[in-house]
């Protein structure tokens, strides 16, 4: 659904997602993005590992969807990155959980994130690796080429680096604003506007 | 040696005695402040430089003091306590009673540091098969372990396993390495009393020392228990030394003092204590809380031979380690990795900030720990107008572009663009100031193009917004034709709240066979006492130091703006339409890139 005649590199939908064509998503109807969400070249998001148990009543009061990998609104995945859902056994049978982004995140470049849940406002770096079951709540950074071990769980406002990765700072008070994500859904497109000075 | 970006620094003025000098913080003209003033400009290569420049996000302002302030001279409150791995709260009263680590399961490896988690023994060979809240362990059964996902540590390469998969600091505490059984204080208090019920005590301290030796809680048990029997058995009788008594090392009185320190109660002082003179005898055996060091390292280094560096912990992991009460004394023994505990997590905080000075809170954040927002949040961000720094690029020209990361050529002037954005909602006038040579041995030179300007209110984003276009004409208008020439005394491009001026720098060369040029040329720009200058200064040829190559531009900013005068202390005698002028002036420093060297 390009808006102009020639084909751009992305493609925009009518909730404001720009996808690039080059873009590899599998099992696109497991995939919600919230709109406005920009997704560049090379980015690969596994729509198709999805739950395969039956959601039971075990897990919780929520909608019995498949969805796979749910992303917020104003979220950046950057060139190379890969989306994945984790897997474990769970009694007995291996079955992967959802992924689920808040608004507001930045993925760099190639960098592969297996996190079961991602808050809103949290940057991750180039060539990071979030290892699966890690929950990262929000406003947390997360520096290049860090190792997030699987499990771990990233409390609000931490800036995290290392192999494996560990909380080596606090993000001041002043510095939520630089989180925002909507200059920078701007600049890229078929038609980007400049980032304002 | 890797290229930076630009960066802009801010000065908090609480470590910066100079700035409080009588003069220098009166509104002189910028010009004063200039060179002429050596020892008021401020020197961002001083040591203690170091400790009072911040990125604009670390700084906060306090809106009574009009002032900025930064995290090293803020003063913080604990709001509330929490485990960064489960993010339940602690309440602060378990703070004093357990300690600052979580008592739930949330434990870290001690090799790594990634997070435990627990595993059914029985079913081991996947390590990321359960969670410590899963159901399904208990469908498993059996004895649980801790395991890292991330080295494949585990809790059986010490010998420790657990009977449940819940309350895992519990059931640590209760073991040791080897998954031996250990008495917690508590029972081996209880125990303690039911041997001095049916018998002597003496014989009762045997049992509880058991085979491994006593570790430092059941020393420090023993101890208090020595103590409290001798304070209480102690009569007035030895005299002594009489004059020293009160003060005696081991006289009842200090004695006592010190136990109510350490132990907290000081229940078994008694009043009557105070009057009892004299010596008493001190701890003798280990029951009593003795013990010899042991010096006989053999079996040390015997496991040494055998197991050799790689079983041995390094300083990282020992610093790591939670202080472990449950283990002997430390005399003349070795570290091993078979002697790794699990580590629980640090509880982390949620702060307040108060202003150092008016005690008034410039920062609050919501207590629950879920919640990111904060009740108070006065940074510094939205009053100080920020600064960016951008090479300039001219469009008509010719020749290289300056990549933003490159290195800077020495002796090759090279304009930068400087774009000041007024965060508050009046107009603001701005003063520039900086010293026409960067402090250092190798000074560069600096202009400042138009060093007075002002940035206009920031109004309502939807203005913005429907000023638009309004707003590229007026830069259009402003710069005329694309082909402008940066020129002295005016303003390089406006925007709705913000303006750019252009800083030009010409970077100094970072040979030190040039160095002796500088001083004298300096001496003639003065223009006084030319002589002075040349004797006093030694020119130091030493081998470029680290960070020298930076080139860091100390810059003075002087903001005035005018507000409505509020009007309830200060102007209830003037008149309403009076506006109070306010002023703020700090200095920065403008990081612009590291100098190439060789040429």
């Amino acid at each position: 659904m390009s808006r102009k005649p020639p084909r751009g590199e992305y493609i925009e939908t009518d909730t404001g997602n720009k996808v690039a064509r080059k873009a590899t998503l599998v099992g696109t109807q497991n995939i919600m993005l919230g709109g406005k969400t920009v997704i560049q070249q090379e980015v690969m998001i596994r729509g198709d590992l999805i739950r395969s148990l039956p959601s039971s009543s075990s897990s919780g009061g929520g909608p019995p969807s498949n969805t796979a990998v749910a992303i917020g609104r104003y979220c950046f995945l950057s060139r190379g990155c890969c989306l994945k859902p984790p897997g474990r056994l769970y009694k007995g049978v291996f079955t992967y959980m959802p992924l689920r982004m808040g608004d507001h995140v930045f993925v760099g470049q190639n960098t592969v994130v297996q996190a079961a849940q991602i808050g809103s406002h949290v940057n991750i770096g180039a060539q990071v690796v979030v290892g699966e079951f890690a929950i990262i709540k929000d406003f947390v950074r997360i520096l290049d080429g860090s190792v997030v071990p699987a499990n771990m769980v990233i409390p609000s406002f931490s800036i995290v680096a290392g192999q494996p990765a560990k909380v080596i700072g606090e993000v001041p008070e002043g510095g939520h604003d630089a989180f925002e994500l909507r200059d920078l859904y701007k600049s890229v497109g078929n038609n980007p506007q400049p980032a304002p000075s | 040696m890797s290229p930076i970006t630009p960066y802009t620094y801010f000065q908090c003025p609480c470590s910066d005695s100079a700035l409080f000098r009588p003069g220098d913080g009166s509104p002189s003209s910028p010009k004063n402040r200039d060179f002429g003033d050596e020892d008021g400009a401020f020197d961002p290569r001083a040591p203690r430089a170091n400790y009072s420049l911040y990125p604009l996000e670390y700084l906060l302002y306090c809106e009574d003091c009009h002032q900025i302030r930064c995290p090293r001279c803020i003063a913080e409150e604990i709001a509330t306590f929490y485990c960064p791995s489960c993010l339940f709260e602690v309440p602060s009263s378990n703070i004093k009673s357990e300690g600052n680590r979580c008592t739930r399961s949330c434990f870290q490896c001690p090799v790594c540091i990634a997070p435990l988690s627990v595993t059914s023994f029985e079913t081991q060979p996947d390590p990321n098969l359960l969670g410590a809240q899963d159901h399904s362990a208990a469908h498993h059964g059996g004895p649980y372990v801790l395991n890292c996902s991330y080295c494949n540590w585990s809790s059986t390469e010490t010998g420790v396993k657990f009977d449940k998969s819940n309350g895992i600091h519990g059931q640590l505490a209760k073991q040791r390495n080897g998954g031996t059984t250990r008495l917690t204080a508590k029972e081996r208090k209880e125990r303690r009393k039911e041997l001095v019920q049916s018998g002597g005590s003496a014989q009762g301290s045997d049992h509880i020392a058991d085979e491994h030796g006593i570790d430092m809680e059941t020393q420090f048990a023993n101890l208090k228990h020595f103590y409290q029997t001798q304070l209480s058995s102690s009569t007035s009788g030895g005299s002594g030394f009489s004059g020293l008594g009160e003060l005696g090392f081991s006289s009842p009185t200090s004695l006592s003092r010190i136990m109510s320190i350490y132990t907290g109660g000081g229940s078994l002082h008694d009043k009557k204590s105070k009057s009892r003179l004299g010596n008493m005898r001190e701890a003798l055996e280990e029951d009593e809380g003795l013990i010899v060091a042991n010096l006989d390292e053999s079996a040390a280094i015997e496991k040494l031979r055998s197991e050799g560096l790689e079983g041995t912990i390094d300083t990282e992991q020992l610093q790591n380690q939670p202080p472990n009460l449950g283990e002997p004394h430390l005399h003349g023994r070795t570290r091993f990795t078979s002697e790794l505990r699990p580590i629980p997590y640090l509880l982390r905080t949620k702060r307040s900030k108060r202003c150092p000075v008016c005690r008034h809170i410039i920062s609050k954040p919501e207590a629950k720990i879920q919640t990111t927002r904060f009740r108070i949040r006065l940074i510094a961000g939205n009053y100080v107008p920020s600064i960016t720094i951008r090479p300039l690029v001219l469009p008509g020209s010719s020749g290289f572009i300056q990549h933003p990361d490159a290195l800077l050529q020495p002796l090759r002037p090279i304009q930068y663009m400087l774009t000041f954005k007024n965060p508050i909602f009046e107009t603001v006038k701005i003063s520039l100031a900086t010293p026409s040579r960067t402090p250092g041995r190798f000074a560069s030179k600096v202009t400042v193009l138009c060093p007075q300007f002002e940035i206009d209110a920031n109004t309502d984003v939807w203005d913005e917004a429907l000023k638009d276009d309004n707003r590229r004409k007026r830069k259009g208008e402003e710069s005329g034709n694309p082909h402008q020439q940066p020129e002295v005394g005016k303003i390089w491009e406006r925007g709705r709240n913000w303006v750019s001026v252009i800083v030009e720098v010409v970077p100094a060369s970072l040979r030190v066979d040039l160095l002796e040029a500088a001083p004298d040329e300096e001496g003639d720009e003065e223009g006084e006492a030319s002589e002075k200058p040349k004797v006093k200064r030694e020119v130091d040829r030493g081998p470029l130091r680290e960070d020298e190559d930076l080139l860091e531009i100390p810059m003075f900013v002087r903001v005035e703006w005018e507000v409505d005068a509020v009007g309830e202390e200060l102007g209830s005698s003037r008149d309403k339409e009076a506006k109070e002028k306010r002023e703020l002036a700090y200095w920065c420093v403008l990081g612009l890139g590291r100098v190439a060297q060789g040429n």
